[in-house]
């Protein structure tokens, strides 16, 4: 550097250009805020609309005297404060029915009962109301978890206040559909909604407000939305998440809307009182006050998914096994109410059966009894002849390995048969029972007749004796319907 | 009557006079003695001096990057305040009044951009500038205390950005506390492993103290808070004014001083040059121990502080605001989903310049969090006691030599931690192998501590061929340095969900 150069002049220049630069900077940000604002131009273009439409002074004066502003509903109770209207500012206007959106008025009729001003938007809608831009009100790509339910869903959020069934006709048509379907489909046996439902599945009281990232997503394309990934899910199920035992329900695209509907709905919020309808709260009645219980229904809900209709063993691919046939009439012969009973309120533990009593699968004792006059139909329990005595244990586990393992498994467990080396089982299953089923084997099923294949009544014993050894019955502090001297009326175990 | 006069006179003055007893000079300085009377009788810019050497004025010597700091502590200070007017800090109410002042509050959007970006080029500036200061051997005699109080503002500076990164109160600020809070908790791993938890639980004690309860929540966010508008703030203002007064002290910005000095004369003037004379008493300015400007020395080659220093103060000012209103502009600070403690971030990543502690955590949490920076810290702190070699003061690397230690160091610094990388990516650890082997084995052996042992060595191998302790310190500080920049993009780009190496974020599987 000479020495009398200037030492400042690179300052001097820096100063400059980087002045000029903040002051370039600072203009656009001020028009991207104040003029470029996306909803600044729809409150033009909406005032427009509004001088247009005004037929008389009033109206004329009024239009113009609509300002560009900021406008928001704010509902304490319900936690939203909602700026949808800043863009969305016909939606009480009825005059707006024929304009496009964001002016277009609501529906008039849901407006009636709804009042914005009360509700918001966002309580039926969902979506990011803080937001000032559609993009990110939509919250789809924005991070926000709730984003803008589609109009075909929206109606997932009628069931948050209301019970859609008693809503009038067709005002939440897809929801109530989708309600039926959980029912008819057997969505309960594995699923739980307020504690009544099987285990195998995850429980969904309050899946509907599960954000996307509690979803696994990985094998989800398009949108990654949650009900995107329910109805993937429900199409295909193994697709999304690979080993899953939930297995393809086989619906149709309608179906399916209509089930990701109601899964949207099951949402669990704390709302004031003011904000519950009528109807929700005779809903919540009913369910503390119920009718007596069909049987027939109940077992549609949540027995026939896996036992279809009960007269078949059914094999299941996804279990791996065959699911016993409990209708059977060769079955309810040999099997007495509490029996039936017991392995309702039971269970099979270690199998896919969970227990059903009000601790497990949340069914009522009269539920359970229902259960049972279902299946148990015109079928009487015939007397079963008296069992063999218990013979030699080693001599039963040489035939067991021979005649019984190929299908209930070596040692009784992990075949495709029912499983015997199960403490329900064991407690459940009398020695006359097993006796009769080895002996005649049980119609409708695969499981065949030994006694017409050679197995005489001292091998049976033998087989007995070694069943009896598999596992320990299970021991209940309290036994549901059983009378105490059950095992003497059968009267097998004491000889 | 007279004296109504003279109050009415008074008042018809009181606007001249007000400006008169305000500006005081009444005029742009002209002379060189004016100049100096602009600054010292002007309590800001008292704090410099009077004159100021030509080479302090250099940019390609100092790079501005003191200045940028100091101009990025002010933006931050004013857009900071004007944040404060909507915040909330609370855990109910934080999020929402962030989005508030992104969608509502008037220019909020812009100036919460502009004080994000203004703190990331803060931090990057005070790497920066150690650097610099580091390179140009500036901490020597008589500036070792300053290097420490540099040290101290480097600390504070990253304690500020951490504390900030809380505040919106969303699943990245909730989930990169809850690593930085892990961090401080990794003294367990050593006490856990020996067992001594139960009497000296060092680590629960620090995470305690950072959240004011075992998990982030609501005392978190208030503690953060206190600590980020108050506490810090008020520290490192502290210490930048202990800083700047030390600059001074030490005899402005460092430079060579075996060079021959440019003739006294300034503008064609030749420039008396003051000798103590033992017979004679003088003011305090003249008897100041140390290398002052003025003292025993002519005004070689400086210029009058006004206005050439301030026009570099406008300078750095403006370019700071410049590069953070440009930012602001073109990118938003992030604001993710609402902070859920249910639905953890996979990858949880702390704030990009911990990042590189981070990967280090993911060896082991007690070296990464606690052992290396410390280590660290304490040899950064060493460096002006071990190095006592006034020589290559002011220069960049002290000199030619240094230069290409420098430059080999940097090779060696990147290929040594590049290939530990792949090693480790590639093969594994010791875990890997030994499934069983000892907590304590992975705290003393791991990527982290090997990478640290690798550069001690090169610099001991320098130190044995140069025998310069200053060369050996330039080997260190430069592989650090690499070790550092390569971690801390190892960390933001390389590491994905479950800290799983992939080439590019774009190929993290959706969880």
């Amino acid at each position: 550097m000479h020495p009398n150069s200037d030492p400042a002049r690179l300052s001097k220049w820096a100063l400059l250009v980087s002045s000029v630069l903040s002051i370039v900077f600072l203009a656009a940000a001020a028009i991207r805020e104040n003029v470029a604002a996306e909803w600044k131009g729809v409150q033009r273009e909406y005032k427009t609309i509004l001088l247009a439409k005004s037929a008389d002074a009033v109206a004329r004066r009024r239009a113009e005297a609509f300002s560009i502003e900021i406008r928001q509903v704010t509902v304490p109770a319900l936690k939203v404060v909602d700026r949808c209207v800043s863009c969305h500012n016909g939606i009480e206007d009825g005059r707006m029915a024929d304009q496009s959106q964001p002016h277009r008025t609501h529906s008039q009729e849901l407006l009636k009962w709804h009042p914005v001003a009360k509700f918001g938007c966002t309580t039926c809608h969902q979506g990011q109301g803080l937001a000032l831009t559609f993009n990110d009100a939509k919250g789809e790509e924005a991070f926000w978890d709730y984003p803008l339910l589609p109009a075909a869903l929206t109606e997932a959020t009628c069931a948050t206040c209301h019970d859609p069934r008693a809503l009038s006709r067709g005002s939440a048509a897809k929801l109530v559909r989708g309600m039926e379907l959980f029912d008819v489909k057997g969505c309960a046996s594995c699923h739980k909604i307020e504690g009544k439902g099987g285990s195998l599945g995850p429980a969904l009281d309050n899946v509907g407000l599960k954000t996307k990232h509690q979803f696994m997503r990985a094998h989800l394309s398009g949108s990654q939305t949650t009900w995107n990934w329910h109805s993937e899910h429900l199409r295909d199920p193994g697709g999304l998440v690979p080993g899953t035992k939930m297995p393809s329900v086989g619906l149709t695209a309608a179906e399916r809307e209509a089930l990701t509907v109601y899964i949207l709905s099951l949402r669990k919020r704390d709302l004031p009182e003011a904000y519950l309808a009528n109807d929700k709260i005779e809903e919540k009645y009913a369910k503390l006050h119920p009718a007596a219980p069909k049987g027939e229904a109940l077992y549609a809900k949540y027995c026939s998914h896996c036992h279809d209709t009960g007269l078949y063993a059914r094999w299941s691919k996804n279990f791996k096994r065959f699911i016993p046939a409990i209708r059977n009439q060769a079955f309810l012969r040999l099997e007495d109410d509490e029996c039936l009973a017991e392995n309702i309120l039971e269970g099979r533990p270690g199998t896919e059966m969970p227990g059903w009593g009000p601790k497990a699968g949340g069914l009522r004792e009269a539920e359970i009894q229902a259960i049972v006059e279902y299946l148990r139909g015109e079928t009487k329990f015939t007397a079963l002849p008296p069992a063999p005595a218990r013979g030699s244990a080693e001599r039963g586990h040489r035939l067991f390995t021979m005649n019984c393992a190929g299908c209930h498994g070596v040692g009784g467990k992990n075949g495709f048969a029912p499983a015997l080396a199960n403490a329900v089982f064991q407690k459940a299953a009398t020695d006359a029972f097993i006796a009769e089923t080895i002996r005649n084997g049980r119609g409708n099923t695969p499981m065949p007749s030994f006694g017409r294949a050679g197995l005489g009544q001292q091998e049976i014993g033998d087989l007995l004796a070694y069943i009896r050894s598999l596992a320990q019955p299970v021991r209940q502090a309290r036994s549901y319907g059983r009378a105490p001297e059950r095992d003497q009326v059968a009267g097998s175990e004491e000889r | 009557m007279a004296d109504t006069r003279e109050f009415i006179q008074n008042l018809k003055d009181t606007p001249r006079n007000l400006r008169a007893s305000w500006l005081r000079l009444g005029k742009p300085p002209q002379s060189d003695r004016e100049r100096s009377q602009a600054t010292f009788h002007n309590f800001f810019l008292h704090l410099q001096s009077v004159r100021v050497h030509r080479n302090s004025l250099r940019f390609a010597y100092s790079l501005g990057l003191g200045l940028i700091l100091t101009a990025s502590f002010v933006v931050l200070t004013i857009t900071g305040i004007l944040l404060m007017v909507y915040y909330k800090p609370s855990t109910e109410l934080a999020y929402n009044s962030i989005k508030d002042i992104h969608y509502v509050v008037p220019a909020g959007r812009f100036i919460r951009n502009i004080h994000r970006w203004s703190a990331h080029l803060m931090v990057f500036a005070v790497f920066l500038h150690m650097a610099r200061v580091f390179y140009t051997g500036s901490y020597k005699k008589p500036r070792e205390f300053n290097w420490l109080i540099g040290l101290a503002l480097l600390v504070l500076t990253l304690a500020l950005s951490f504390t900030g990164y809380l505040l919106p109160w969303d699943q990245l600020a909730f989930w990169a506390i809850t690593i930085g809070a892990n961090i401080a908790n990794s003294p367990r791993e050593v006490t856990d492993a020996l067992g001594i938890t139960r009497w000296f639980d060092m680590g629960g004690f620090q995470k305690q103290l950072l959240l004011g309860a075992t998990y982030v929540g609501e005392e978190a966010l208030i503690r953060f808070y206190v600590l980020h508008i108050v506490l810090l703030p008020l520290l490192c203002g502290a210490f930048m004014g202990l800083h700047f007064w030390r600059v001074r002290k030490d005899g402005g910005l460092s430079r060579d001083l075996t060079k021959d000095a440019p003739p006294a004369s300034v503008l064609g003037r030749s420039m008396h040059v003051f000798q103590t004379s033992p017979s004679k008493t003088y003011g305090l300015m003249a008897i100041v121990r140390g290398r002052t400007p003025a003292v025993g020395r002519g005004p070689d080659g400086t210029v009058p502080s006004w206005p050439n220093l301030l026009w570099a103060y406008g300078a750095a000012l403006m370019f700071t605001v410049a590069v953070s209103l440009g930012l602001s502009l073109l990118s938003d600070a992030p604001l993710k989903e609402m902070a859920n403690p249910a639905i953890p971030e996979n990858p949880a990543k702390a704030p990009w310049y911990f990042l590189g502690l981070q990967e280090l955590v993911s060896y082991s949490a007690f070296m990464g969090g606690v052992g290396i920076p410390t280590i660290v810290l304490l040899g950064l702190a060493l460096i002006p006691y071990l190095d006592r070699d006034p020589r290559g003061t002011g220069q960049w690397f002290g000199g030619p030599e240094g230069r290409r230690v420098a430059w080999k160091s940097a090779l060696f610094g990147l290929a040594s931690v590049i290939s530990l990388l792949v090693f480790t990516v590639q093969l594994g650890w010791l875990r890997d192998w030994y499934p069983k082997i000892p907590q304590l084995m992975i705290t003393a052996v791991n990527p982290g501590t090997v990478i640290v042992g690798i550069y001690m060595a090169w610099s001991l191998w320098v130190v044995k061929r140069t025998g310069s302790p200053r060369l050996a310190a330039i080997a260190l500080f430069t592989c650090f340095q690499m070790g550092f920049v390569v971690l801390t993009l190892m960390g933001t780009v390389f590491r994905g969900p479950n800290w799983q190496f992939y080439w590019w974020p774009s190929q993290w599987p959706v969880h």
